[in-house]
């Protein structure tokens, strides 16, 4: 009976280091030749829903229909746990041709070898078109893994009635944000003024995704911290535990304690009636209903200072190319289309985000110079100082779970030193766990 | 085909004892490869999908197995389990399991009682009751833990609704925002969302209880709290038995309810973690099937310590009778 169980086991372990191995050696995945092999069907991931996916979906009816070689089908994965789904899909080798992916996940996939390359799949002339944080984002271990057909930026929205009634000046660019204590001052005059909750930071927007590590980390960042040093990407400690750090998420815990904080909004509902008349929001909310509300009234301000200057986070969706892809030049001519000015534009329209390339981007009303959103393009200009990406290191998964759980700590009331010091154990000993996710 | 039926072996006759047994003999051993064939494909699925994972989860537990990972599998030795001991998270997880499992089995199994008895007598419409408490389990947790959400919500939500109109608006908790109303939030949904079965079980162990014996307790004087205490209960005491260990075994796979309902599953700040909950995200979202098979091991025995815990205090319990 015993050597059964033995034999067992081995058996058990034998096929899922097998399964390991198999995903180990992805290099072997094909690379673009130039030229697409006979007819093609392509499946892709694609996160979210709404407008958002209609027009992604609208986009890829076209692309399908603009020429014969190439069919996409479009498989829809729930975005709160998107990257719990790419590693399962992983592990079980059922990626998909084309995945898309929130940028900064990337660098995992790629050091795990489940993209391959883009250099040799697209045009050297759109790659060139490409904005130059696009592309910075887009690359790992100095190879290009991920287009992306808009980037974005993180803002305060307000009314100016409302700050004008507590007498707030109204910041107009990145060098005149608020301080951190001119904000929290402004929030509690804004209480006193009968706004029972005057700040929307959105955090029903969901714990799972992005939105925590996207929005939050620009405060963490503006403090002098960051969620990693990214001297190396070895250690969380001494970057996100720094004092500064624990002082400026103290001051963002206080927002909660003293009940600036909409912390029960289940949608848009405070801003667009003006209940909460200050919106910690992405780029998107202008077109989607912002505007619309508040008309003449809405105010577009960086996010504050907390010592270091006006952060804001950049970034978008992705696409890149999976090690699964058979004939990588057709999922290729796919993101060539998604990337044409038109694509971009139709994108832009439903989203509202600043497109990926300086051509479309001219085209656009609100993100051009002078255009009511030209904070965001603006503070994308001044990347990294400005808008800062997100840790360029395949540890990414794990520090941004780890840092989103510390900031729905700090939210929730818990000691700010120990949520950031777990968060940094966590990050560290994935590290550690992972050899320093040496450089395959 | 018939034909073939028809061949049975003619029974041998009594006057030849010694070809009886070997017919006898012969008969039970084409019974096993009988047995055996049949049994095949259920034991067939389970050394599939039951024995194999649960073997290689033994194994991967002493390994670094990785989701998804470029680099080699290590042996870790004890490594995983060490860590998961010392990992306050794993401690909190367990120690919420436990507390829900504490109130959730007496006041479901009560809840459940009580119900039963009730569709048990002779009301009007009493199929219509039956039918509506059942209802809800039917319903997939997954689905009754949105539908609770939405009833739970602190401002537009029906349950704060009503608790307002009746507390003259003193008492509005939170719930699910709340560390301290989070888990009374997730027991209301598994209680109501659970009841409905142990009811059924109940309902069919109350009408295996003879009308007779109520007979003679009413003829003895009994009131209807005698009557209960007295006759209904000792009927029940096997089912009752058999709900208790189901209603823990599931109390201790709670996972759906603190996943979905919750802002962050399990939260808020781990106010609703429970084991399973770990061990999905320690599998997945932080990609270590090593350690999260470690967690399954360690899940696996204590559910076996509370069952055998369980079955030897109703066993006692029956030889007391």
């Amino acid at each position: 009976m015993r050597r059964t169980i033995v034999i067992a086991a081995c058996a058990a372990l034998g096929l899922t280091a097998g399964g390991c191995s198999g995903t180990g050696d992805a290099s072997g995945g094909s690379s673009c030749d130039g030229k697409i092999d006979g007819k093609r069907t392509i499946s892709t991931f694609y996160h979210g829903g709404g407008e958002e996916k209609k027009t992604f979906l609208n986009v890829v009816d076209s692309f399908n229909k603009s020429q014969d070689q190439v069919t996409v089908k479009v498989q829809s994965v729930p975005e709160g746990t998107y990257n719990d789904s790419v590693q399962a899909a992983s592990a079980s080798d059922k990626l998909p041709d084309v995945l898309d992916f929130d940028g900064p996940n990337l660098y995992n996939y790629a050091w795990n070898g489940d993209l391959i390359p883009l250099d040799d799949c697209i045009n050297v002339r759109t790659q060139a078109e490409l904005l130059p944080s696009i592309t910075q984002q887009g690359t790992y271990d100095e190879k290009l893994y991920g287009v992306g057909a808009f980037d974005s930026g993180v803002v305060l929205y307000a009314y100016k009635s409302a700050l004008k009634k507590v007498g707030a000046r109204v910041p107009t660019g990145v060098d005149d944000a608020w301080t951190a204590a001119e904000f929290t001052d402004t929030l509690g005059k804004l209480k006193k003024a009968g706004y029972e909750r005057p700040l929307d930071m959105h955090m029903w927007y969901g714990r799972q995704g992005e939105w925590f590590s996207y929005a939050f980390s620009p405060i963490v960042q503006s403090a002098g911290g960051d969620l990693i040093d990214r001297d190396g990407y070895r250690s969380a400690a001494g970057a996100l535990d720094k004092p500064e750090v624990v002082k400026a998420m103290k001051t963002f815990q206080s927002w909660y304690t003293k009940k600036y904080v909409n912390t029960e909004a289940q949608d848009d509902t405070p801003f667009l009636k003006k209940q909460s008349p200050i919106a910690w929001n992405g780029m998107w909310a202008y077109k989607n209903g912002y505007k619309k509300a508040a008309g003449d009234d809405l105010a577009v301000i960086p996010l504050p200072d907390f010592g270091t200057g006006s952060k804001t986070g950049m970034g978008s969706w992705q696409f890149g190319i999976t090690r699964k892809a058979e004939d990588p030049d057709a999922a290729a001519a796919f993101l060539e289309y998604l990337l044409t000015k038109k694509s971009q534009l139709s994108m832009y329209d439903a989203v509202g985000a600043p497109p990926s390339t300086e051509r479309a981007l001219k085209e656009t009303d609100i993100y051009a110079p002078d255009g009511p959103m030209s904070l965001v393009t603006d503070s994308l200009n001044q990347a990294p100082d400005v808008a800062v990406p997100r840790p360029q290191t395949p540890a990414y998964p794990t520090i941004t779970q780890a840092f989103s759980q510390a900031v729905d700590d700090i939210s929730l009331g818990k000691d700010v030193p120990g949520a950031l010091k777990k968060a940094v154990d966590t990050i560290d000993q994935d590290i550690k766990d992972n050899d320093g996710y040496p450089v395959q | 085909m018939s034909h073939t039926t028809l061949d049975k072996p003619a029974p041998a006759p009594p006057s030849a004892p010694v070809a009886r047994r070997r017919a006898v003999s012969g008969a039970s051993s084409r019974g096993r490869v009988v047995a055996i064939l049949f049994s095949a494909p259920a034991l067939a699925l389970l050394a599939v999908f039951l024995i194999f994972p649960f073997v290689s989860a033994i194994v991967l537990s002493f390994t670094n197995q990785r989701l998804a990972s470029p680099l080699p599998v290590e042996f870790t030795g004890l490594e995983n389990y060490q860590r998961i001991f010392t990992d306050g998270q794993f401690w909190r997880s367990f120690g919420n399991n436990t507390l829900f499992a504490a109130i959730v089995v007496p006041v479901q199994t009560a809840a459940a009682l009580a119900l039963a008895v009730l569709v048990n007598r002779q009301l009007r419409m009493r199929l219509f009751f039956r039918t509506v408490y059942f209802l809800p389990t039917v319903t997939v947790m997954a689905v009754a833990s949105v539908v609770w959400k939405v009833l739970l919500l602190p401002d537009s939500g029906l349950v704060n609704g009503v608790l307002g109109t009746l507390s003259f608006g003193n008492l509005q908790p939170g719930w699910l925002s709340s560390t301290s109303w989070a888990m009374p939030a997730i027991v209301l949904t598994s209680v109501w969302q659970g009841v409905g079965f142990q009811m059924v079980i109940f309902l069919a162990g109350l009408q295996a209880i003879p009308a007779s014996l109520y007979e003679a307790a009413r003829v003895d004087g009994a009131n209807a709290w005698q009557q209960f205490r007295h006759v209904t209960l000792p009927g029940l005491r096997n089912t009752l038995v058999f709900v208790i260990n189901v209603t823990a075994i599931f109390a201790f796979r709670l996972f759906d309810q603190v996943y979905l309902m919750p802002q962050f599953p399990g939260g808020p700040t781990d106010a609703t973690r429970t084991m399973m909950l770990q061990l999905l995200q320690t599998g997945y979202t932080r990609r270590m099937i090593g350690q999260a098979s470690a967690i399954a091991v360690v899940f696996f025995l204590f559910v076996l310590a509370v069952t055998l815990v369980q079955r030897r205090l109703g066993r006692e319990e029956r030889t007391v009778r």
